[in-house]
């Protein structure tokens, strides 16, 4: 695992397995999305309980992104780590598209259910401070110039960012909230109808493939945008 | 059974799938756009690197090949 660092290794583990994760991506996405529309609607929420195949993943990822970010940046800030920065980087952009939708979709899906678009409620205001942490992570690093001054001012935020993490996941618990609490695999609560099972976990697995996809083809990009610069500067200074 | 009826709720359903939809397209082309632009970038400046050194190295003295090997 820690033979990965090494961004010629990761270089070269990634190569196969990169394309292989973008074909399962696509092939879970159709299956996923054939699930979600031959499934019964709900007897209360009718056809609206279909947003739920694409807002409850793209809110999972977007969390999970910026987990991904704030722990590459911490390997950055403390090892100074070329490859983890390139990681933290590389997540910045799909984590923000996966929050931005789930804030989309929710609100779609909020207003025929709660008559309501938006509410500052604990779950939606801590998703879309999120959010604003994610725009905050990608502003500051392409406002400072010396990009390795960027990159540790950025890596920074993403850590303080992270302390939103457990209030996302828990403002249903700690607070009087208009959404509603975690039912998937939660003990004791009434949970998601099996019926709804097989779309759900399609689309969920099938989001966190395609991140997983985006995110190393961006860190391989990443790798080589660095290797140009470096290769341009040599050329420069022999000129 | 596919069911494409969203009645009454089609203004909301839809728009939440389309967008998503969209999202993800112009994340995944995006991804690989930046990729093939700087793979191709890497591997221009890389030609070009191999072969200013091996202009380089046919400028300096050599013993003879036999003496050296094969160059990797």
């Amino acid at each position: 695992m820690f033979g990965l660092a090494n961004p010629e290794r990761f270089m070269r583990f990634t190569r196969p397995v990169t394309p292989g994760l973008w074909a399962l991506a696509v092939a879970l996405l159709a299956v996923g999305t054939w699930l979600s529309f031959t499934a019964p609607e709900d007897y209360q929420q009718g056809d609206t309980v279909r947003i739920m195949f694409v807002h409850v993943p793209a809110a999972t990822l977007g969390l999970m992104a910026y987990a991904a970010l704030g722990i590459s940046s911490f390997f950055a800030l403390v090892f100074r780590h070329a490859l983890a920065d390139a990681a933290a980087r590389a997540a910045a952009l799909p984590g923000a598209a996966f929050t931005a939708l789930a804030l989309f979709t929710g609100s779609l899906w909020g207003q025929p259910m709660w008559g309501t678009w938006w509410v500052w409620d604990a779950r939606l205001t801590s998703v879309l401070v999120l959010f604003l942490f994610y725009l905050g992570y990608m502003a500051l690093r392409a406002s400072i110039d010396d990009e390795q001054k960027g990159a540790r001012a950025a890596a920074v935020l993403g850590l303080v960012g992270l302390i939103n993490l457990p209030i996302v996941k828990f403002s249903v618990d700690w607070w009087n909230t208009l959404h509603q609490p975690a039912s998937f695999l939660t003990p004791g609560s009434s949970g998601l109808d099996p019926v709804y099972l097989p779309p759900f976990l399609t689309m969920l697995a099938a989001y966190g493939v395609l991140f997983s996809a985006l995110w190393l083809t961006a860190i391989r990009t990443e790798v080589r945008r660095r290797r140009v610069l470096t290769l341009r500067a040599r050329k420069a200074l022999e000129a | 059974m596919l069911d494409l009826d969203m009645t009454p709720y089609a203004a909301f359903v839809w728009p939440a799938w389309g967008v998503s939809a969209l999202v993800l397209a112009a994340l995944a082309a995006r991804a690989v756009i930046a990729s093939r632009k700087w793979k191709r970038e890497l591997e221009r400046l890389e030609k070009d690197q191999s072969a200013t050194s091996d202009a380089a190295d046919s400028n300096r003295p050599q013993v003879a090949q036999s003496a050296v090997g094969p160059k990797e």
